[in-house]
């Protein structure tokens, strides 16, 4: 079966359709343009049962056309790339320009915005070569091999639920009419599993990843001991008791929880009247002397990238600096609404999007604490090992929170049984008050976003059971 | 859309190396998005799509990838690309293609490519103002209209084709309140496969002072009781709780992989006697109608649940052929992107006989859920969470003061059972529900129930504003 290595780099046909495209958008009446194209070569394999349920391949390409007219803007994209195809692209993101209503602030980035002078990381980075070459049968057989461990590291865990193994060859390229134009390309590989324990007549699950730039970077070994372990914990879980009582977060919980805050300090967020974080640039937020950053260029950083969705350069921003709101996230246009520059936060999920604000490598600074000395000085309290219902739960104007959690009951900092069934209430300012102490054991996450946290132990929170 | 002698050289290429089926999905789909903010049109965008999707089976193993054109040459190479994963021989060939019937037919009055965009604006800017007209607390409005309209062609192995022309409509509104430091806000949206005719029947300036309402009303919030206790879910998007907490785990994907509680519960009572369930792709013009899924096979009703008795999954080709079960055309995918997958359509808990008010009167103390902020459920636990974004306290039998921060927790067998009551008045909502990264529309709904205890989750006795 054949691998990726008859994979081209696509660099010049990129580059080559933002020039045609940018010519025939000269012989239209508009003030500035903007071209973003980008390509994705996908392979997903599921196994079930030590047998590939689904394999796929995709190589798709796009083109999307931002259009600023009279200080207003208009979006069309299109999937197919002949000549008529663009012409009607563009004539739709004229007409779109002429419907939206008009903003200072409309413009495209200027000079000393651009990446082109000063990449603060390198392609070479992004971009490895050697994941083209794994053979597909490779691929799969690193899934069974992880369905395997999983099974392996308990005698309750009955059933696998799901691997997925997936990988992405993406490149990207913007010509704007500023006279930006650049592009680069990177590759990504994740894998998944989901285990499912059985004791009596309960029933658990529990899941982990590993990801990185190629499968080099995945340790199987440990991405098994996770799920399992995070299955099996929490057995025979039981209600308690509604209280306050004192919260230790593992990182996969803790980075959930970072990324509701991720949403609020987004400018645009802000800017709507739709954040709690907003008027308070220069307010201590956290108890504790938490530093949080927003870093574009981290080598390991999945969402690390040469420059953003509008050629910004992407840069290292300190958020929350010793528990102190220091900036809000912005693309160029919510940059100019607060009189900034761009942190180089656009973020385009594909060319079907416009670039809007959001994070790239986002976290919690860890420190030296380790993970038993958080539980150590919690004494009594939960151990939080998995939450459902967060994109639901929370009340992002109002900030409240309320999510279902399981895990362990501590007591005298040691597990006394497992708790499932109850819910956690919060609310965001309250939860950044009540964070005590954040631990050394930290861990990325990819949400919406790459996001990073410890373990962090939170006070005096609500939980409702029985 | 693709001709008749290149779809039989793909589906046989694909055939080529041993697989048991073929299958190709070809999309074209034009787009139209506005979306209101602050008071002005911030985004329109416009897309264009076309491309396929190839599938083939061997055994228990889906081969699947797609390409963004519909050029021979792309299209042969792909194929030949997915049936080099195999490595042995088939007998099996595609002589003849016999297209498929559908008895679900709509028609289309206002196609959203006749509508002038500054018609769309329009709309937006009505709802802006009507929102906003309905009270001085109202401090944000966002709104999203969004057009679809596509064509779709199945061909596969088994000799069948279906072709289908689609229309969607979507309008939504968000509307935010803020008193003090007190914020709160209401949202309700309108959609249908139809096009823009769908706005005489259903006032998007209603809508928005609907909307604007909940806001509003959301502003005495006071914290919710926590704890076990009776819940009244409202009619319409309260059907969400039925559709997390058991609609996935009825879904035939979820059983055949052991990862449902529905798992060989077939003819076995699974709730109350008062509870019946349907899944219905035909309802003309609703939002989760089609004419064929998204394997070619024709919509259809599916009766669930019968009188508390599970009568069927959701399947898709595949796991109806697996599981032995009868099609119901629910094999459903976001795009040519996408493998088909069971998914719901329209599903909803069917009437009852009770009048709803008498359900809230027979409350002594509990909840009235009336609406959900969305939720999650896991199929293999049938733990699920609700967040209700517009709830009420009910005591001695009457509606009290409006409910902030609430959250349902439980576990969707354990809930069925504790149904006690169904009413009579069912009413749907519209949706979009994600799995395994598909995002479709849906339709939720129910008549009001009561459920004899569930847990809510609150901030009781947390320090108020």
């Amino acid at each position: 079966m054949q691998n990726n290595r008859k994979y081209r780099v696509r660099v010049r046909q990129l580059i080559n359709i933002c020039k045609d495209t940018a010519r025939k958008i000269k012989k239209y009446n508009v003030d500035e343009f903007e071209i973003f194209t980008a390509s994705s070569v996908d392979n997903e394999i599921e196994i079930f049962k030590s047998k590939i349920e689904t394999l796929s391949f995709s190589d798709s390409i796009g083109i999307g056309i931002r259009i600023f007219k009279d200080k207003s803007v208009g979006y069309a994209y299109t999937t197919v790339l002949g000549d008529n195809s663009i012409e009607d692209c563009i004539k739709k993101a004229v007409s779109n320009s002429e419907i939206t209503g008009k903003e200072e602030y409309n413009y495209l980035p200027v000079e000393e915005e651009y990446a082109h002078k000063r990449k603060l990381i390198s392609d070479e980075l992004l971009f490895r070569e050697n994941l083209l070459d794994y053979r597909i049968e490779d691929k799969v057989a690193m899934a069974k091999k992880l369905e395997d461990l999983t099974r392996s590291k308990d005698k309750r865990i009955t059933d696998i639920e799901n691997v997925a193994y997936q990988d992405s060859i993406y490149e990207t390229a913007i010509l704007n009419s500023a006279g930006f134009c650049d592009n680069y390309k990177k590759t990504t590989c994740l894998i998944y599993v989901n285990a499912i324990s059985k004791e009596g007549n309960d029933t658990s699950t529990g899941d982990y990843f590993g990801c990185g730039r190629s499968p080099d970077d995945i340790d199987l070994n440990h991405v098994a001991s996770k799920a399992a372990d995070r299955s099996v914990s929490i057995l025979g879980g039981k209600k308690i008791k509604s209280d306050r009582v004192s919260l230790l977060l593992d990182p996969a919980v803790s980075a959930q929880f970072l990324s509701v805050i991720a949403d609020g300090i987004t400018a645009d967020s802000v800017q709507k009247k739709k954040s709690v974080f907003e008027g308070k640039i220069g307010e201590k937020i956290f108890s504790a002397d938490i530093n949080i950053f927003d870093d574009g260029t981290l080598p390991e950083g999945l969402s690390s990238k040469p420059f953003d969705g509008e050629g910004v350069i992407k840069g290292r921003t300190c958020v929350f600096n010793k528990g102190y709101l220091k900036t809000y996230l912005y693309n160029t246009f919510t940059a100019r609404k607060d009189k900034t520059l761009s942190t180089g936060n656009a973020v385009r999920a594909s060319y079907r999007s416009t670039p809007e604000v959001g994070i790239s490598n986002f976290y919690i600074e860890p420190s030296k604490d380790g993970f038993n000395e958080l539980l150590g000085h919690m004494k009594d309290g939960f151990y939080v090992i998995d939450i459902i219902g967060m994109h639901s739960g929370v009340n992002h104007v109002s900030g409240q929170i309320s999510v279902g959690a399981k895990g362990l009951w501590i007591k005298n900092s040691k597990p006394e049984n497992p708790v499932k069934e109850v819910t956690i209430a919060t609310d965001i300012l309250n939860f950044c008050k009540s964070i005590e102490k954040v631990g050394s054991d930290f861990a990325f996450f990819p949400l919406s976003g790459y996001v990073g946290s410890p373990s962090l132990l939170v006070r005096d929170v609500t939980i409702s059971g029985k | 859309m693709l001709e008749n002698k290149l779809t039989k050289k793909v589906l046989n290429i694909l055939l080529g190396n041993g697989a048991d089926f073929s299958e190709v999905f070809v999309q074209k789909r034009a787009f139209n998005n506005l979306r209101l903010e602050d008071s002005k049109i911030e985004n329109s965008t416009s897309g264009y799509e076309l491309g396929c999707g190839l599938r083939l089976w061997i055994g228990d193993s889906t081969f699947y990838a797609f390409v963004d054109s519909l050029e021979e040459d792309k299209l042969i190479n792909a194929a030949k690309v997915l049936s080099s994963a195999l490595d042995g021989s088939s007998s099996l060939k595609v002589l003849d293609l016999t297209g498929v019937k559908s008895s679900y037919r709509t028609r289309i009055k206002k196609s959203p490519a006749s509508i002038y965009s500054d018609k769309k604006r329009d709309i937006l800017k009505l709802i802006d103002k009507n929102s906003r007209n309905y009270s001085s607390k109202i401090i944000q409005v966002t709104s999203i209209l969004s057009d679809v309209e596509e064509e779709i062609f199945i061909a596969n192995s088994y000799g069948s084709f279906s072709s289908e022309k689609a229309v969607k409509t979507f309008l939504a509104v968000n509307a935010v309140a803020r008193r003090g430091n007190n914020a709160t806000s209401g949202y309700k949206s309108i959609a249908g496969t139809s096009g823009y005719e769908i706005f005489d029947l259903k006032s998007p300036g209603i809508l928005a002072e609907n909307a604007s309402k909940i806001a509003v009303n959301m502003l005495d919030a006071i914290n919710a009781p926590t704890g076990e206790i009776p819940v009244v879910i409202g009619p319409a998007f309260g059907g969400v709780i039925f559709h997390e907490a058991c609609g996935h785990g009825l879904e035939a994907d979820a059983v055949m992989k052991d990862a449902s509680v529905f798992k060989g519960m077939i003819g076995k009572k699974i709730a109350g006697k008062a509870v019946s369930a349907v899944d219905d792709s035909t309802i003309k013009y609703h939002w989760g109608s089609y004419k064929f899924d998204g394997e070619g096979f024709p919509s259809s009703k599916t009766v669930l649940i019968k009188d508390g008795i599970l009568e069927s999954y959701i399947y898709d080709l595949r796991t109806s052929r697996k599981m032995k079960g009868k099609q119901t055309g629910n094999g459903r995918r976001q795009s040519f992107r996408h493998i088909p997958i069971p998914r719901m359509s329209n599903t909803y808990i069917d009437n009852g006989s009770e009048d709803p008010e008498s359900i809230i009167r027979s409350v002594n103390k509990g909840i009235y859920a009336k609406e959900f902020a969305g939720g999650q459920v896991d199929p293999a636990t049938g733990d699920f969470v609700f967040g209700i974004s517009e709830g009420y306290l009910i005591e001695g039998g009457r509606l009290g003061l409006p409910i902030k921060g609430a959250t349902l927790i439980g576990n969707g067998l354990e809930i069925l059972k504790k149904i006690e009551a169904v009413g009579n008045n069912l009413d749907f909502a519209p949706g979009f529900c994600g799995k395994n990264g598909q995002s479709i529309s849906n339709e939720v709904g129910q008549p009001t129930i009561k459920v004899s205890k569930i847990t809510v989750g609150g901030i009781k006795d947390q320090d108020a504003e």
